[in-house]
């Protein structure tokens, strides 16, 4: 096999398995090692993959965050469990797991309980979706950039009814915010993506990476970029926009009630989201797993070299998310919609006006042409 | 939404301590609000009626935990006046010394809270960094860092430890480019003047009608500070300017803050020099007996002492840092103070809450309040 996909990697580890399940139990050798039955392992290990390193690559991102905030802030963030703390999130999480899970009197329980499941669910659907590197997806899907935002957008529902239904004030302000919030910013995000789609002719991520290979997206398309980070942050809840969950006001917002488990959930949730929202900024703005051809070819050449600069590339974009934050006040409601639909909507616009001129004129002087179009 | 009451407190991110603020909401938009105090009462007025007059210094400390030094001071001036006694020079100026450090260390842990609220983190961290620095300094001298108990009737308990000036110098150096970051941080980004200017505003007629005090009242252009109107301690040997501003806002309130801090930089290099050059005692030497040692076993003697003792009345006044501080101690010849009373500036300050309140947004709430800088620990005593 040339190449290393992810499916690969799955199918593998799927045959391996049932192999030796077939060797211990021979009278099943013959049904266990059917095609069929290999081809269904193989998207359940795919997906357990995908749910691992997903959860994997949230709780670095929950240390990572942590670190650089600590150094911004003059000191050095978690440091005592594992080597730099890295395993800090673990214990962290185990905590959570064991506390008891508190439902108010009044609450309606299932929303109370649905919200925060449907919250991470959507979350970890994602992954899914995008492509890490290239063969390292779940297949082709010709407008998986349109599903993924699609599923993004269904967070202020479920954080929406988780609010209304733990029967606080606070949460119900802070759902109302976050459903405001998001809502204002879809349009924005929405069109900002929608110059990169101009430009790059198709929905599909892994096209789009590859319409990135004269130059990267980010030089020709900046205001799409400008607007695409502003509503990537607001859909995020971080600070400058995280008044939906403004501690200093609304005491957390719309998960006060939640404790345990649930706001485990929600943690995971947000910061899944945050990794989603950082590498769609990849995947649209910076190459995705592709390296400029000046790059030497030894860099971009070993063994998963892709995956490593993908990562590489959403850790520092999500770095600029955690600087964001260390250094910004937080908005108000009415200012946040203000800014939103005045001043990202018309920038937005601005942004598929340039696009569709990079489209007409093909050639831009510093950066150089697009590739022919796609058929 | 129909208009609702929420409580913002007892435990709440707002509150800075232990009240509770009732908010009248329309959507996001307050409509009334009423604060409740009394969760954190504990007494100290009549606690006071049952000790020395060193104790009561203990009790001072526990007033306001982020400016015990103020309280001590205003406690002192007023028993002293109350007893008949004159500390000695380098007494005041040591005094002076834990004032005004004590100014910026309140301050300093004001702007830690302040950005809290309007969601800058960083700065949180900064300003707690650099107050640590002066309970350090605290600690050297008074062996405490929060609880100080150094002030005495008559003086202070000890004076400083070798190389403490040079200690102290360094700390101001450290501190003086410290306050143009904070600027930086703060007034150079525009969401901060989106939150934070014309917000709360409370012009300065408004303030005098509630007696509020302090930063608020500077903050309105109105030019009244005790440390220049009533000069108490040494203040009038010291060289500095009353901070103003006037827009009467949160940010007003944030630019006299700046400027108090610098100028209590500028008052602590002219007060760190004088106690170079200046030994001398630092607790009144014809002190009755029982005062000196309050823990001591009354024998005969001392009792005799204070039963001689004259009796009077002491009113003290102190530029606190968070307004103006008021305390009367009533003497009738016993070694316990009759009756104290004090006023608390962030009372007042809160009580006015209505008036500069009404008409903002829920996020509104945490700047305004954190920019009146309450201390719940003088409020209910």
């Amino acid at each position: 096999m040339s190449t290393v996909t992810l499916y690969s990697v799955s199918y593998d580890i799927a045959s391996l398995i049932l192999h030796i399940l077939g060797f211990i139990i021979p009278p099943a050798n013959a049904a266990l090692t059917n095609g069929n039955v290999v081809t269904g392992l193989a998207v359940l290990v795919f997906g357990v993959i995908l749910l691992a390193a997903s959860m994997l690559n949230t709780i670095l991102l929950i240390w990572w965050e942590r670190k650089l905030l600590g150094r911004i802030m003059d000191r050095r963030g978690a440091m005592h469990v594992g080597y730099a703390g890295l395993l800090q999130n673990f214990a962290d999480g185990f905590k959570l797991f064991r506390k008891t899970t508190v439902q108010p009197r009044e609450a309606d329980a299932l929303g109370f309980f649905s919200g925060p499941t449907a919250y991470l669910v959507t979350s970890f659907l994602l992954f899914g979706i995008l492509p890490i590197s290239s063969g390292w997806n779940s297949g082709i899907l010709p407008l998986s950039l349109l599903l993924a935002l699609a599923i993004f957008s269904f967070a202020p529902l479920f954080i929406f009814v988780s609010a209304w239904s733990s029967n606080n004030k606070y949460s119900l302000m802070g759902g109302m915010r976050s459903a405001a919030q998001m809502i204002a910013y879809e349009v924005p995000l929405l069109l900002a993506v929608v110059a990169v789609v101009i430009v790059a002719g198709s929905f599909d991520l892994t096209t789009i990476v590859y319409e990135q290979q004269n130059y990267w997206f980010w030089g020709p398309l900046f205001v799409a970029l400008i607007v695409f980070v502003a509503g990537m942050l607001a859909e995020m809840e971080r600070i400058p926009f995280d008044l939906p969950e403004a501690e200093a006001e609304l005491v957390e917002g719309w998960n006060t009630e939640y404790g345990g488990m649930l706001f485990a959930f929600f943690m995971l949730a947000d910061y899944l989201r945050a990794l989603v929202g950082s590498i769609l900024v990849v995947l649209l703005f910076l190459g995705g797993w592709t390296m400029p051809s000046w790059v030497p070819g030894a860099l971009t050449t070993f063994p998963l070299a892709g995956i490593f600069w993908f990562m590489a590339k959403t850790y520092i974009v999500f770095g600029v998310f955690v600087w964001v934050r260390a250094s910004l006040p937080r908005v108000r409601t009415d200012q946040l919609l203000r800014v939103g639909w005045n001043r990202l909507l018309p920038l937005s616009l601005l942004a598929v006006f340039l696009a569709a001129t990079l489209v007409t004129v093909k050639c831009v002087w510093p950066f150089g042409c697009l590739p022919s179009m796609g058929t | 939404m129909s208009e609702m009451w929420i409580n913002m407190g007892p435990q709440h991110p707002m509150t800075h301590g232990l009240w509770n603020l009732r908010v009248r909401l329309d959507g996001e938009l307050i409509k009334d609000v009423d604060p409740e105090v009394g969760y954190l009462h504990r007494g100290i007025e009549k606690i006071s009626e049952d000790r020395h007059y060193n104790e009561v210094i203990t009790l001072m400390d526990r007033c306001c935990y982020v400016a015990g030094f103020a309280w001590e001071h205003l406690y002192t001036i007023a028993a002293e006046r109350a007893l008949h006694i004159t500390p000695p020079e380098r007494a005041e100026y040591l005094r002076v010394l834990s004032d005004e450090f004590q100014r910026i260390a309140s301050h300093l842990m004001w702007y830690a809270a302040f950005v809290q609220d309007i969601g800058l983190m960083s700065p949180f961290l900064y300003g707690m960094r650099d107050r640590d620095l002066i309970l350090d300094l605290y600690q050297s001298y008074t062996g405490a860092r929060m609880t100080y108990e150094y002030f005495r009737v008559g003086g202070v308990r000890s004076d400083l430890p070798p190389g403490f000036t040079d200690q102290a110098r360094k700390v101001l150096d450290w501190l003086t480019p410290r306050f143009n970051e904070y600027d930086q941080l703060c007034l150079g980004s525009d969401i901060f003047h989106k939150r934070c200017d014309n917000l709360g505003v409370l012009k300065a007629n408004d303030c005098v009608a509630h007696g509020v005090t302090g930063p608020m009242i500077r903050s309105a252009g109105l030019k009244r500070d005790l440390r220049k109107d009533r000069p108490y301690s040494v203040y009038r040997q010291l060289d500095f300017d009353v901070a103003l501003a006037d827009s009467a806002d949160v940010t007003g309130r944030y630019l006299v803050r700046m400027e108090e801090m610098r100028q209590s930089v500028r008052i602590l290099r002219q007060v760190v020099d004088w106690l170079d050059h200046h030994p001398g005692p630092v607790i009144a030497e014809e002190l009755p007996r029982w005062l000196g040692a309050p823990y001591a076993p009354v024998g005969k003697e001392g009792y005799l002492l204070k039963r001689h003792y004259p009796k009077g009345v002491g009113f003290s006044a102190v530029e606190e840092p968070h307004g103006e501080a008021q305390a009367y101690v009533v003497n009738e010849g016993g070694e316990h103070p009759y009756r104290v009373k004090f006023r608390s500036p962030v009372f007042a300050n809160i009580s006015a809450a209505r008036q500069y309140m009404v008409g903002y947004r829920v996020a509104d709430i945490p700047p305004i309040m954190g920019s009146v800088d309450v201390c719940v620990g003088e409020v209910d005593r």
